[in-house]
């Protein structure tokens, strides 16, 4: 699959321009620091399909023409071979070629408006400034919106990220041993899910006795008895996946397959509350419900857990955190990983969760084997 | 060199205290503290994110692996990090400074956090806080920042004042510097031998990565040719077989210091543009003394190169120094102000891309002594 082909059929540089017509805008300009929230969505990334390595923009003028600027200025040639924007500037200087691209396609900038500036360093911002004179009004939601619902493609992608992530998952079974340390382990599965076509990764893998929450992992030397937690998040063609997995070394105390069923119980309501109309608070509570009705209900909120789950960047991180204040409505086609992680006095943290994409009928699991509390045996 | 930031860095983080002790910050700490005291600042605040935080990580050695950190650091009194990490997180934090109040900035812990701990600094007239990193801070935090300061501060910018990090390297520091160019050496060998066995690029730096990882690499960022040398590129996971050299480019970090390194094999005879630019390289270590102009560098470099052009992946570049960032102090290219200085460690690189003569990327790692260069590492020669 051609990361080309994907842009070029979801359309977006057409729905943003249709946008401007509507709304009747000369222009848009959508910018990328570079960094790669996976939280986040890239303004760059769902405009042009490319991935940048600096601080880019994409210029789109209401007559649909549209030009992609990177940094830095070698970086061209890749970028230009990936972009579904007609024109690809590669540059040292951003603010300056931004400068121009929007004299070539005759923006208005008091009739424009921006994606993502507000994420960008205040030096470069302000060279910008200097540069165009003013800076063109924020909409910082479109692209995320724009972006919301995966199309076939991205939910193909999605699901390859998936798949790679359950290799991944399989590749930590094998591996992990008393006598290596966490970031071994951690090297060792990275490495592998790259092989398998993993762009990036948001790992975060560490394992203690009694957990309190999960963490990137650090030099601790993993033995018997240690809850090893891992939230495994491989990109594939700009689709972040993550599972979340619980895995003991050794035989666990019977009282750690007790609590993790609680978290099965809970993930199980979650995704039968996640269908498309729900809202994500329907969501959040029917996950909360069950670990309140286990007698939990005081910790179910931070520091004894994040949020219930959360959208995807690079693409869009619609439909957000999954927490009982997020009003939005699901919609189908929406994909989000829904995690019941949660810290309980007698157990510590435990971990399980799975990428889903909104139907009519419920949140569908993308990974083919839900989260078990797994055992390596020694 | 750039490459594509993670959304995460893997590897092994910790305040290595047996490495970096509390009193090397101290003496960081105290050329701050004569800083505030030449300025008037009763604080200055230190702000980095995951891709840039050299002057955080020097005064604090918190490296951000997600979003942000800020250090709050006070002429007298107890300093506190904010991260932007929830509080779940907070408890794996600490063990990355030696900073013990530390505290959640996101979202709605921002004013609990940061607003009281400006309280002591009340004064009736304006303070001003010294800033350092705050040009990469996104406007929205910025914001942020000043809504609180309200009236009462006036930030000023510190950047250019304290010089953070110092150009001149201590022993730990150069100890732990040498510790990044051993591990860069292993990788760039495992790069080489598994080009040899496979002919595929992407391969080899993949197993560079994992060579480096596994051996508790912080970060590793690798670029490839997949065009013989005429251009790099990121991963692109295709992992296939390309005829011509092997050129690429290997980064790693270990306890928070860079290294880096341009490889190119050719295993036929070398090409005319690897014999200039090995000269090139051989002509600028030579020259690697105190005082040295970089532009006479840069113009030096250029010469012994000709006819040939540098490399465009290098942006006019023949080098800078490094450490905490790949790329500290001032770039070494025609138009450059700077001179080098003892102590200093430098990033030194050179390379063509010719279609008759060939493509090739080499650079070295040196530490500049009084009586010249003292190589740390460097592109193994392929023309002698």
């Amino acid at each position: 699959m051609d990361e080309r082909v994907v842009v070029k059929k979801n359309g977006r540089l057409a729905e943003a321009t249709r946008y401007l017509a509507d709304e009747a805008l000369d222009g848009l300009v959508a910018a990328s620091n570079g960094l790669n929230n996976f939280l986040e969505s890239n303004a760059v990334y769902v405009f042009s399909g490319v991935r940048p390595i600096g601080e880019s923009a994409v210029v789109l003028d209401r007559d649909g023409a549209s030009t992609l600027i990177v940094t830095p200025a070698w970086d061209e040639a890749r970028a230009a071979a990936a972009s579904s924007t007609d024109r690809t500037i590669g540059t040292d200087d951003l603010a300056a070629t931004l400068k121009s691209a929007v004299g070539t396609h005759r923006l208005d900038l008091s009739q424009t408006v921006s994606v993502g500036l507000s994420l960008l360093g205040a030096a470069l911002v302000d060279r910008m400034t200097s540069a165009l004179g003013a800076l063109p009004k924020a909409a910082d939601e479109l692209a995320r919106d724009f972006a919301r619902l995966r199309t076939p493609e991205e939910l193909a992608a999605a699901e390859r990220a998936t798949w790679i992530a359950e290799r991944g998952y399989e590749r930590l079974l094998e591996y992990a041993r008393p006598g290596i340390r966490e970031f071994e382990l951690a090297a060792e599965l990275y490495c592998f899910m790259k092989k398998l076509g993993a762009e990036d990764n948001f790992l975060l893998l560490s394992a203690s006795q009694h957990n309190l929450a999960v963490r990137a992992a650090g030099e601790r030397v993993l033995d018997v008895g240690d809850i090893i937690l891992s939230e495994i998040t491989p990109c594939y063609r700009g689709q972040f996946a993550q599972i979340c997995r619980t895995t003991v070394i050794g035989e666990p105390r019977p009282l750690i397959a007790e609590k993790f069923a609680i978290l099965r119980d809970a993930m199980g309501e979650g995704l039968a509350a996640g269908r498309a109309g729900a809202t994500v608070a329907d969501v959040t509570r029917a996950i909360n419900g069950v670990i309140q009705k286990s007698g939990y209900g005081e910790y179910c909120r931070p520091p004894y857990m994040r949020v219930r789950g959360h959208g995807l960047g690079i693409t869009s991180d619609r439909p957000g955190d999954i927490v009982d204040t997020n009003t939005r409505a699901l919609e189908s086609g929406m994909i989000f990983v829904m995690h019941p992680n949660q810290y309980l006095p007698e157990s510590g943290y435990l971990m399980c969760g799975e990428p889903v994409v909104v139907t009519d009928s419920g949140a569908r699991a993308l990974s083919a084997r839900p989260a078990v509390l797994d055992v390596i045996a020694i | 060199m750039q490459t594509v930031q993670p959304c995460v860095t893997i590897g092994s983080y910790i305040w290595a205290q047996d490495r970096l002790p509390f009193d090397e910050f101290a003496l960081r700490l105290d050329a701050l503290r004569a800083a505030m005291d030449r300025n008037g600042w009763p604080a200055v605040l230190v702000y980095g994110d995951v891709r840039e935080h050299a002057a955080l990580a020097f005064l604090s050695s918190f490296i951000p692996r997600v979003r942000w950190g800020m250090a709050l650091l006070p002429h007298t009194g107890d300093a506190r990090l904010l991260c932007a990490m929830s509080t779940r997180d907070l408890p794996a934090m600490r063990t990355l400074t030696w900073i013990a109040d530390v505290r959640s900035g996101m979202g709605p812990e921002w004013v609990n956090a940061f607003d009281p701990w400006l309280d002591r600094f009340k004064a009736e007239q304006t303070q001003k806080l010294g800033t350092i990193g705050f040009d990469i801070m996104a406007p929205v935090l910025y914001g942020a920042v000043r809504r609180s300061l309200g009236e009462r501060f006036a930030l000023q910018r510190a950047d250019d004042i304290v010089a953070i990090p110092s150009c001149r390297m201590r022993p730990r520091e150069l100890t732990m510097l040498r510790a990044s160019c051993k591990l860069l050496e292993t990788a760039a060998k495992t790069f080489v031998d598994s080009w040899r066995s496979s002919h595929e690029p992407e391969t080899a730096a993949l197993d560079a990565e994992r060579a480096a990882r596994s051996r508790a690499a912080q970060d590793v960022r690798t670029l490839v040719s997949l065009d013989g040398g005429r251009t790099l590129v990121p991963f692109q996971g295709r992992f296939e077989k390309c005829t011509g050299p092997l050129v690429g480019y290997l980064a790693v970090k270990v306890a928070g210091y860079w290294a880096d390194l341009f490889v190119t094999v050719d295993d036929g005879s070398a090409t005319p543009a690897t014999r200039h630019a090995e000269a090139a390289l051989d002509a600028i270590i030579a020259d690697m003394r105190p005082g040295a102009r970089v532009d006479a560098l840069h113009a030096k470099a250029l010469g012994a190169l000709a006819p040939y052009k540098l490399h465009p992946v290098l942006g006019g570049s023949v080098g800078h120094g490094i450490g905490l960032s790949l790329h500290e102090g001032a770039e070494f290219q025609a138009s450059a102000d700077a001179t080098v200085v003892e102590d200093g460690v430098y990033a030194l690189q050179v390379g063509t891309a010719d279609a008759e003569a060939g493509h090739v990327l080499m650079s070295a790692i040196v530490r500049v002594a009084a009586k010249g260069a003292d190589v740390l590492v460097r592109s193994k020669p392929q023309a002698r």
